[in-house]
């Protein structure tokens, strides 16, 4: 069952490196610019060479042949997801600057990069990434043994934990050896809280923010089931893409994602972040068709059609209304 | 080739062989060629969207609706591409109308181009099943002969995806010439890419190619070439049809659980002699084997979702 999961990050990772490889990933107007780092590109074929030097030849054909006939439905969707974390992370880090300093940590960090533009550009900065031990013992081996990640990757800011994340207290004990409890701090549950037990999650959220209560963002995105009662109150039974998502899953991989139909709507995902009454924290959610829709400029949505055609607009909405981004500040 | 074995063959989802394909792909070109860019089609007739290369619900399509053996089809385009079984479900359709020249007519979509199909699946498909383009280049042939629309009784006139600023008369969609490669802009670019929307006049499609049309655009339409309706496939609905602009445009979508995960059932819209409307509305059915019209599904080790 833990395999199961653990192997999402290549799913992860290999959509990535299609959005990486048609160039909707970087952004110049949304990532260059906004942080200054030009070596997005780089970081990710350096980082995908040698993950696939690691994998057997099976799951390096089925990464290739993915890699090809990558699906702009899901590119755009990829692009989405990883743009719209990083907008939250960079407008929270520039509003919470000013004393220099600030903790990142990634929960179910898999093989994402995004410490090494961050750890870049803010120097005050420190970041932690938390995984599984086998997903930890990979990605530290492929980073410490590269020269090119030597150079670009400041170590000393940068720290790497094996945790089971639903073991929330071993989750803090870990947390509280490397990090400073008194300041701003970070979290991002990137497809990661999908894959915990309702109560596991829920103990994770309530103790890590009460452990940080001083001054933090949570950054989460999700699939979210629908159908159940509509955020407006209406029901909105006819909708069934959680119960097909969570039976293809289950057929072509016997994964199971454990919350997806019961934090089905906006609202109810958001709940989960206002369990605790005594902390004031501010919860925002969207799902990323509307993210889509009003926070991508004119420019960049012209950007994106040049790069493949986008054909199934009606399939990216599906998609699309399935997926939130919470952001839960306090 | 024996056409009624080639049915059978692909009613089961076996391989057909390249020959097969290639002298099956050029008689229908033989035929299609004589087809008008506008065929005239007689009720009762039943419309159906978008295939998508869902060849089971191709399948359950033709069990829900009587079956080509005793009703008439249009077929509003969109064969191939993204299912599993473009090719099958697209020679199949060649099949029937081979078979059955009277009974069926195929209209063009917008994924029947060498273009698109390279993006979206058929292409892949067939170098997977074939180890070669082949297959695919014959197919392809095959779209260019394809015609661009249909008209049922003079009244209700059928085309994949909607209207153009270059064309006010059914007679100027005539007067395309048809067998090419759809252009990327102009009026047969614009009949197979366009989509209605609450709109005041012609706008920009978010789509890249055709344009939205609104209710005024469809008014005039129907009034210039004295028709009730249009009917059109095209987009996605989640109820299988969608009526609009007071009954004066329909989208008909006839794949059901579209990519195998949107979760929306399909619809047929069946016209009957006196121009009323039916529709037949059906869902997927669970692929199982060996069960009724059920194939295997070739498990996809595509990455579906976000993880
Ligand atoms: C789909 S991947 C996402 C990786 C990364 N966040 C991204 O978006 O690119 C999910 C990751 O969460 C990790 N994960 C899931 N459940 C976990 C748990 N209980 N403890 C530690 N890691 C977990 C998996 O090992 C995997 O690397």
């Amino acid at each position: 069952m833990e395999r199961i999961v653990q192997q999402t990050d290549l799913d992860a990772l290999s959509c990535k490196m299609a959005a990486v490889s048609k160039g909707y990933l970087p952004s110049k107007e949304l990532q260059e610019n906004v942080c200054g780092f030009s070596d997005y590109k780089t970081i990710h074929l350096e980082y995908f060479k040698s993950i696939m030097k690691n994998l057997g030849r099976r799951a390096q054909g089925q990464i290739n042949r993915s890699l090809q006939s990558s699906f702009p439905v899901m590119n755009y969707g990829t692009y989405l997801r990883t743009i719209s974390i990083d907008m939250v992370l960079h407008d929270y880090i520039s509003n919470h600057n000013d004393d220099g300093f600030i903790q990142i940590v990634n929960l179910g960090c898999g093989s994402d990069l995004r410490m090494i533009p961050l750890l870049s550009i803010y120097p005050n900065m420190s970041y932690i990434d938390i995984d599984y031990e086998p997903t930890i013992k990979l990605k530290g081996n492929l980073l410490g043994n590269s020269e090119f990640f030597g150079k670009v990757l400041p170590a000393d800011r940068y720290r790497l934990l094996s945790c089971d994340l639903s073991k929330h207290d071993e989750v803090i004990n870990l947390l509280k050896e490397v990090t400073d409890l008194t300041k701003p701090t970070i979290f991002i549950t990137e497809c990661a809280l999908c894959y915990l037990k309702d109560d596991d999650a829920q103990l994770l959220i309530n103790s890590l923010i009460s452990t940080y209560r001083k001054a933090g963002l949570w950054i989460s995105y999700d699939p979210i089931g629908g159908g159940g009662e509509g955020p407006d109150g209406k029901d909105d039974k006819n909708d069934r893409f959680g119960k097909i998502m969570q039976s293809n899953l289950r057929e072509t991989r016997s994964l199971e994602m454990p919350t997806l139909l019961k934090y089905r709507n906006k609202d109810s995902y958001s709940s989960r972040f206002k369990q605790l009454p005594d902390v004031n924290i501010d919860v925002r959610i969207q799902n990323l068709w509307e993210y889509f829709t009003k926070n991508i400029s004119d420019e960049e949505k012209q950007r994106l059609k040049g790069l493949q055609f986008l054909d199934e607009i009606e399939e990216l909405q599906v998609m699309q209304s399935h997926y939130v981004l919470l952001s839960a500040q306090w | 080739m024996n056409v009624d074995k080639t049915i059978l063959l692909l009613k089961q989802g076996k391989h057909i062989s390249e020959d097969t394909v290639y002298s099956l792909c050029l008689k229908a070109q033989e035929l299609l060629i004589n087809e008008a860019n506008v065929t005239h089609v007689d009720t009762p007739v039943t419309i159906c969207g978008d295939i998508h290369g869902q060849l089971h619900d191709l399948l359950t399509l033709f069990d829900k609706s009587g079956g080509v053996e005793k009703s008439r089809y249009i077929f509003l385009g969109d064969f191939v591409d993204r299912g599993f079984y473009s090719l099958e479900s697209f020679l199949l359709l060649l099949c029937y109308k081979l078979r059955y020249p009277d009974r069926i007519s195929l209209i063009r979509g917008n994924h029947e181009t060498r273009q698109i199909t390279k993006v979206y699946g058929f292409y892949d498909e067939v170098m997977r099943k074939y180890g070669n383009s082949n297959v695919w280049r014959y197919c392809c042939e095959v779209f260019d002969y394809l015609s661009l629309g249909a008209i049922i009784n003079n009244k209700i006139f059928c085309v994949h995806g909607g209207l153009s600023p270059d064309v006010d008369t059914i007679d100027e969609i005539r007067a395309i010439d048809r067998k090419q490669e759809v252009p990327h802009e102009g009026a047969m670019c614009d009949l197979l890419w366009s989509d209605p929307d609450e709109v005041e006049t012609w706008s920009l499609s978010p789509r890249g190619a055709g344009f939205l049309f609104g209710e005024n655009e469809v008014n005039k339409f129907l009034r210039t070439n004295d028709i009730e309706l249009i009917t059109r496939a095209h987009q996605l609905v989640m109820e299988g049809y969608k009526e609009m602009f007071n009954g004066g445009l329909v989208t008909v979508w006839s794949a059901p659980n579209y990519c195998y995960r949107c979760g929306n059932v399909a619809a047929v819209l069946r016209i009957e002699d006196d121009l009323s409307k039916n529709y037949t509305i059906f869902e997927a059915v669970q692929a199982q084997d060996g069960v009724g019209n059920a194939i295997i599904p070739t498990k996809k080790t595509q990455m579906d979702y976000f993880l």
